[in-house]
């Protein structure tokens, strides 16, 4: 009951996040489409899956359209991008509650960052991991890229990019180190 | 005098592998080096001040890592005080679900893991395997590549892949600036020979990435981790950086599993004296750590080293089980050539091909040798129907099934069309017909007439400037006639929206069924559990074209 009840508030709780994301998102879907709050209002088990046959109806792809939108007549009518073919930040924590579900907890982790990341547009994320290899960046600017992700509402990314930052420091594996 | 018999046997194909004694300070050791740590484990205010006989403070990245995420501190200390011995013997006792040696195995060090591996044989060691296995399904994956970086071809040889049975298909590039063409010929390729097939390119991290963003890409292999921090420094990574790359492809929908294996930190040089498997766990418990959910290992392209040193197959097999004890998909090599002797070649095989993995090849040559541009593969085109008379002597699923020459003939011209197709929706450089009929009938690049490489490299520049994605692939292949591969490709690009293959050890049936650990868990428990060879897969598997009916006679 208690772990319910917590994948139930970690859901509420990446819903608002996810929501609030889409207003600073770099490279939104659609000028006009909604924020993505299709609430998964329960806890997602192994039962749920594959969420595309089982619960198409939370897949939301804005402008009330859903998975049953992507049809060859739709492409061929121009009204799908390959803004359309992503996988929302909600998706992405249904699918981590199915990976915990199924013993294992590192992917919900794993996919807890990546539905952060779904915030940072394409060229930046590519940025933000070049910056994290070794002798690419002083503490300061990988701090500064933790502030960023922050800004952005992706608190997990900043902290797991700080801790990185710590650990290049004391390892020798800042810009200027090599 | 000089022996006639050793003279024979000099000239043996065996006798022209090399060889080399243990040398432990240099890590030429394959998995019991007396320098590997003891195992030991000490958390305190929830985290781990102690790790394998490190302080905390005595951390290098590597450690740090794995302790801060690699390890599931809930149970640790009883699966720490378990005899090494005693875990191995449950994971060999059949009637113990796979479920509970799997949470012994995650909360367990590295070298304590090292421990209960080496404790094993190998035929010990393949019974655990078809236990341990992620997904109960076992399946295959080709490398679908050519000295020419011929597209035509590649799409040709991925159709036959894909139909002989190949779940994954993976190509890379002889020139680097044609990569967007070899993708795109093997995605379309693929769907030709059965939709579903997944399909990467193995390029540059970034580089890599950015062609899954764009649709050209299903999933993404070449993720490589290592086992000392300085070589994986060496290697422009850390371990945050690719946890890092790792979840920026899930954002996308993005399949992935890392890439490591046993010897290449002795390729690299630094291997701190310790073996090639204790530092081959430490890949794993980084991979594990970092939440992707598989690993391609089993020494891949350093299998050399491995296989010089005394027991290094089976230190290949053991690393291939630890994948699979700490619940990844495992795609185990038998990849890159390391033999001239067909006995070797094969008895290294068995190890995986026996128990089954989630992919038994990562993969095999879906062409002659000299085309293959991963440094040759252990299994060539050649090697077909060696591979699916073994399945039918063992009856085994090796992942692949017998094809008729005429269904062969069929989705190779279907690809090339599909290919001619898409090339002239995209503007890029014709196709011309007699390439489409060369692809059709070849067996290798010596049988294509050749193309005009500049042209085609600047094209393929020209595509990623223009910004296409995979969108316009499906359009293209629609508005040239050829709906059903547009409407595959569609399917494949629509995956990444629900996320499902995300899961462990996720593939695809024909229909886009996804198959994973989550749905198709491996639930062998000994004798008449788990997979079997059975009903439809064995009809198709015993089915050879070249088996004559006695009754005929």
């Amino acid at each position: 009951m208690a772990n319910e009840l917590e994948a139930l508030i970690r859901q509420i709780v990446s819903e608002i996040e996810g929501a609030k994301g889409n207003t600073t998102q770099y490279s939104a879907p659609h000028t006009s489409s909604t924020p993505n709050t299709t609430v998964v209002d329960r806890v997602v088990t192994i039962k749920d899956y594959p969420i595309a046959k089982k619960h198409p109806e939370w897949i939301d792809l804005g402008q009330g359209r859903d998975l049953s939108h992507i049809t060859m007549d739709n492409v061929m009518a121009g009204h799908i991008t390959m803004d359309d073919l992503k996988i929302s930040p909600s998706i992405l924590k249904a699918q981590g509650q199915i990976a915990k579900a199924g013993g294992r907890d590192q992917i919900e982790l794993n996919f807890s960052r990546a539905a952060e990341m779904t915030k940072v547009s394409d060229k930046r994320l590519l940025e933000m991991y070049n910056a994290l290899r070794p002798y690419r960046s002083s503490k300061q600017e990988l701090l500064d890229i933790a502030s960023e992700l922050d800004g952005l509402g992706a608190p997990i990314c900043a902290n797991f990019v700080r801790e990185a930052a710590e650990n290049y420091e004391r390892r020798k594996k800042l810009k200027g180190d090599n | 005098m000089k022996s006639k018999r050793f003279e024979v046997l000099s000239q043996r194909p065996v006798n022209q592998d090399g060889y080399v004694k243990e040398w432990v300070e240099e890590g030429f050791i394959a998995m019991e080096s007396p320098q590997d740590p003891k195992p030991s484990l000490k958390i305190e205010g929830g985290r781990i001040v102690e790790l394998d006989g490190k302080r905390r403070e005595d951390f290098d990245l590597i450690d740090t890592f794995i302790a801060n995420y690699g390890i599931v501190f809930d149970g640790a200390q009883q699966a720490m005080a378990m005899d090494s011995k005693d875990i191995a013997n449950m994971m060999l006792t059949p009637s113990v679900p796979r479920e509970e040696i799997v949470k012994i195995c995650k909360s367990i060090t590295p070298a304590k893991m090292l421990e209960v591996v080496s404790s094993m044989n190998v035929v010990e060691m393949m019974q655990c395997m078809q236990k341990m296995r992620a997904r109960r399904t076992m399946a295959n994956q080709a490398h679908v590549t050519n000295v020419n970086d011929n597209p035509v071809q590649i799409a040709a040889d991925a159709a036959e892949g894909a139909l002989r049975g190949f779940a994954e298909e993976e190509t890379t590039v002889a020139v680097a600036r044609y990569a967007p063409l070899n993708a795109i010929s093997l995605l379309v390729g693929s769907q030709c020979g059965r939709p579903g097939v997944l399909t990467q390119c193995s390029l540059e991290e970034a580089t890599e990435l950015e062609l899954g963003m764009r649709g050209f890409t299903a999933y993404a292999e070449t993720i490589s981790v290592y086992g000392t921090e300085d070589v994986f420094t060496d290697g422009d990574d850390t371990p945050w950086s690719k946890g890092f790359l790792a979840s920026a492809y899930a954002s996308r929908g993005l399949k992935m599993r890392f890439t490591s294996g046993t010897g290449s930190e002795v390729q690299m040089g630094q291997a701190e004296g310790k073996s090639m498997l204790y530092l081959e766990i430490r890949c794993l418990y980084i991979t594990k750590g970092a939440g992707v959910q598989g690993i391609q290992n089993g020494s891949v392209s350093c299998i050399g080293i491995p296989a010089a040193v005394p027991s290094g197959i089976r230190a290949v097999l053991a690393e291939n089980l630890v994948a699979a004890m700490l619940d990844l998909e495992c795609a185990s090599s038998n990849d890159q050539t390391f033999s001239h002797s067909d006995l070797r070649r094969t008895a290294r095989t068995l190890m995986q091909f026996a128990p089954g993995t989630d992919f038994i090849c990562s993969g095999y040559s879906s062409t002659p040798n000299y085309d293959n541009m991963f440094a040759g593969s252990n299994w060539d085109a050649e090697d077909y129907d060696d591979w699916t008379v073994i399945q039918r002597d063992l009856k085994v699923n090796g992942g692949l099934i017998p094809a008729r020459e005429e269904e062969v003939v069929a989705v190779r011209n279907k690809a090339a069309r599909a290919l001619q197709a898409l090339f002239k929706a995209l503007g890029l450089p014709p196709i011309t017909d007699q390439e489409v009929e060369a692809a059709t009938y070849a067996n290798g690049s010596k049988d294509m007439p050749p193309r005009d490489k500049v042209a085609d490299i600047k094209a393929a520049q020209d595509l990623l400037n223009r910004g296409v994605t995979g969108v316009d692939f499906v359009k293209g292949l629609a508005k040239e006639g050829h709906p059903d591969v547009a409407q595959s490709v569609l399917n494949l690009l629509k995956q990444k929206i629900s996320g499902d293959y995300l899961q462990t050890s996720a593939i695809f049936d024909r229909d886009f069924n996804v198959i994973s650990a989550i749905n198709n868990r491996n639930d062998y428990q000994g004798v008449g559990t788990g997979y079997r060879v059975e009903g439809e897969d064995w009809e198709r598997i015993k089915d050879i074209p070249n088996a004559i009916d006695p009754r005929d006679i």
